[in-house]
């Protein structure tokens, strides 16, 4: 008698952040019922609250470790992890509250918002594998759905995942007519990893690089496009790349000259 | 004797609880917040004016078209910015959009569960295979309202300031109201659902603060109500006293010194004559009766709402598919004010006040629900031990009932901090 393969099993892990990435999985609807019986729960806090397993063949991390407890939690996660995914710009790339790291004194940032700051960790943001190693990234603020839903498969049948290195332009429906940068936008599509299926600029909203960069791109050309093409200053320019907190991974990806 | 709950599970976010039993007596009752600070309000400030609610919608995945929108009201306020009609009725279809994913979520997927006593969704997919499929689809019609109007269902991407970017395609709202249309009994019956669940009794009095407004029951707009007064979104934030205890990183609100709660129970306490047709059947049914202070009920309130909430979008979509959807170009002369914006988001009011100068942003607070809410619950859970049959229960099975009055308010802890 056959018997009958051992389900994975999953966690999924949230950190500092929106959530919005495990709102995004649950929005899969039928597609996440389905899933759901494809595997067993390790820790999965939003949706239920059994005691934690030892060993997760799948982690899926969301967010930031801001708090000590965070990177604490993190550190034990990975060690119980087989795979480790990092789901979302707050995990791949910083998300917005890196922003703060931008932008001169932090703890500035920190007493305008609270008058007791004791206690309050205010640490460098950091993204995952800035952390812990990290085995695949899915990127996005937010994620798209069907693109995890995918990866996610693929990983579970033990397949080889892969976002290929395109610009968001390779998607982008205002291509060759009415290109948002062309009409003076601020658009960041050609320098952005692609795979959202560029609902952005599909709406009118420049790409801001949520997805982060491609690999070996020419910054240099993007910020002249940007200085001459949208008129903006050097700093306008920062400021945008540092929405996501991708201004980091921009500058590492650039090519040299 | 000390009670001690760590991870709170099924809540939006991370929080913890400890209080101390005193013969019987609870003291101390604290929510601890477990997320880290985004300091949203301080690296907002130095930016451009319309990053403001694209930013801002980023604190929370779970009702991120409330922060988006509130935060364009906030702008407009401080500008002058008039708004068409058709911008409007869309904005407020996002809003309904938004109440049904969030509620839907909440009820089935946090808060269900607890009645049953089972420990994950799990166990009540397998139990209620159809009711989870009833449930998926109505928030799925919510989601479909939010990505048809606002171009994604989180992190919407066309409200712009003074209206919207982009008009939804005719043809695929005509298929929305399709959905809505064929979908509304779901939506009742899911309301039924809750409506056969037993609520614990439990009585503490507080005030219910919530938008309101004559002409409809308030979401997108309206004063701020409270007791017999109502106020301007602006009016009400000079006197509501944000406050944050030693080693808090969410803070609390008090109103005139009294803690008081928002949210779907508010809403339907102050404005429950406003219901459309078959929610106000689902509320006569239930024999709910105004005043009712028993927090639980928010969960009760939430599942009428998803009912008024396809009703009014059925009612707007028709409205708005008599003619032809053009948004005008907003007129925007002036870039520098101060102005506040407040929007019922589904845990309760939003408010947004902002200054501006030459569309740079100088100060932003933002005030969410679920801030509002803590005292309140912290306030509720310290009379805990009136609620029924609390003196003879076990020691697991209070923390169990603390669980249950926590989840009942649907906090959004990453909204508290923010």
């Amino acid at each position: 008698m056959n018997k009958e393969p051992k389900k994975p099993v999953i966690a999924i892990l949230s950190l500092t952040c929106c959530e919005g990435c495990q709102v995004a999985i649950f929005d899969l609807g039928e597609r996440f019922l389905e899933f759901l019986t494809k595997v067993n729960i390790g820790d999965f806090r939003l949706a239920e609250e059994l005691p934690d397993v030892k060993h997760y063949d799948i982690a899926i991390v969301e967010g930031t470790a801001i708090t000590k407890e965070q990177l604490r939690r993190l550190k034990i996660v990975r060690k119980k992890s087989k795979i480790l995914i990092a789901l979302g710009a707050c995990a791949c790339v910083g998300g917005p509250q890196e922003i703060k790291d931008y932008r001169g004194d932090k703890n500035r940032l920190l007493r305008y918002v609270y008058p007791n700051i004791r206690g309050i960790d205010n640490p460098n943001v950091k993204s995952v594998k800035e952390l812990v190693k990290v085995d695949f990234e899915i990127p996005g603020c937010p994620i798209n759905k069907d693109e995890f839903f995918s990866v996610i498969n693929k990983i579970l049948k033990g397949e080889k995942a892969e976002i290929e290195q395109k610009p968001v332009c390779e998607e982008c429906p205002r291509k060759n007519k009415n290109c948002l940068l062309l009409l003076g936008k601020p658009c960041l599509g050609a320098i952005s990893l692609a795979g959202c299926g560029a609902p952005c600029p599909a709406n009118n909203f420049p790409c801001d690089g949520c997805r982060g960069p491609r690999k070996k791109i020419n910054l240099e050309a993007m910020k002249k496009a940007l200085k001459y093409k949208a008129h903006l200053h050097d700093n306008e320019i920062e400021m945008i790349m540092e929405r996501f907190g991708e201004k980091n991974e921009i500058i590492k990806n650039s090519i040299k000259k | 004797m000390r009670i001690r709950i760590d991870h709170i599970a099924k809540i939006e976010g991370h929080a913890s609880f400890t209080a101390d039993i005193v013969r019987g007596d609870i003291k101390g009752a604290r929510i601890k917040i477990e997320e880290g600070a985004r300091l949203f309000e301080g690296i907002l400030r130095g930016r451009k004016d319309e990053e403001l609610p694209e930013i801002a919608s980023r604190i929370c995945g779970v009702c991120p078209v409330v922060h988006n929108l509130t935060g364009f009201k906030a702008l407009e306020n401080a500008y002058n910015i008039q708004l068409d009609e058709t911008a409007i009725v869309l904005r407020k279809l996002m809003m309904l959009g938004q109440l049904i994913n969030s509620h839907a979520l909440h009820l089935f997927f946090f808060s269900l569960a607890d009645f049953f006593g089972y420990k994950t969704d799990l166990q009540l997919i397998n139990a209620y295979p159809e009711s989870t499929h009833d449930a998926v689809k109505v928030r799925d019609v919510g989601n479909k309202i939010v990505e048809i109007i606002g171009g994604r269902s989180i992190h919407p991407l066309t409200p712009s300031l003074g209206g919207l970017r982009k008009a939804p395609d005719p043809g695929k709202l005509k298929e929305l109201l399709n959905d809505l249309r064929n979908n509304l009994e779901l939506a009742i019956k899911l309301g039924d659902l809750f409506l056969n669940l037993k609520y614990p009794e439990f009585y503490r009095e507080t005030s219910y603060v919530s938008l309101s407004n004559s002409g409809e029951y308030a979401i997108y707009d309206g004063d701020v109500k409270v007791g017999k007064l109502n106020l301007k979104p602006e009016e009400f934030l000079l006197l509501v006293k944000e406050f944050q205890g030693p080693d808090m990183v969410a803070k609390r609100t008090k109103f005139a010194g009294n803690t008081y709660m928002v949210g779907a129970l508010a809403r339907l306490h102050n404005n429950s004559d406003k219901l459309n047709p078959e929610a106000k059947k689902l509320l006569e049914k239930s024999g709910m009766k105004f005043p009712l202070y028993n927090p639980f009920y928010n969960i009760l309130a939430q599942a009428i709402e998803v009912v008024h909430c396809f009703e009014e979008s059925i009612k707007l979509l028709e409205l708005l598919l008599t003619g032809e959807i053009k948004l005008s170009e907003p007129k925007i002369t002036n870039r520098t004010g101060e102005g506040a914006g407040a929007i019922e988001a589904p845990r309760g009011t939003l408010f947004y006040s902002v200054k501006a100068k030459e569309g740079v942003i100088e100060d932003l607070n933002i005030i969410t629900p679920t801030a509002q809410n803590l005292a309140n619950l912290e306030a509720d859970l310290e009379e805990f031990e009136h609620i029924e049959g609390f003196k003879n229960i076990k020691r697991e099975e209070r923390a169990e009932k603390i669980k249950m009055l926590i989840r009942a308010y649907d906090p959004c802890v990453t909204c508290s901090v923010h």
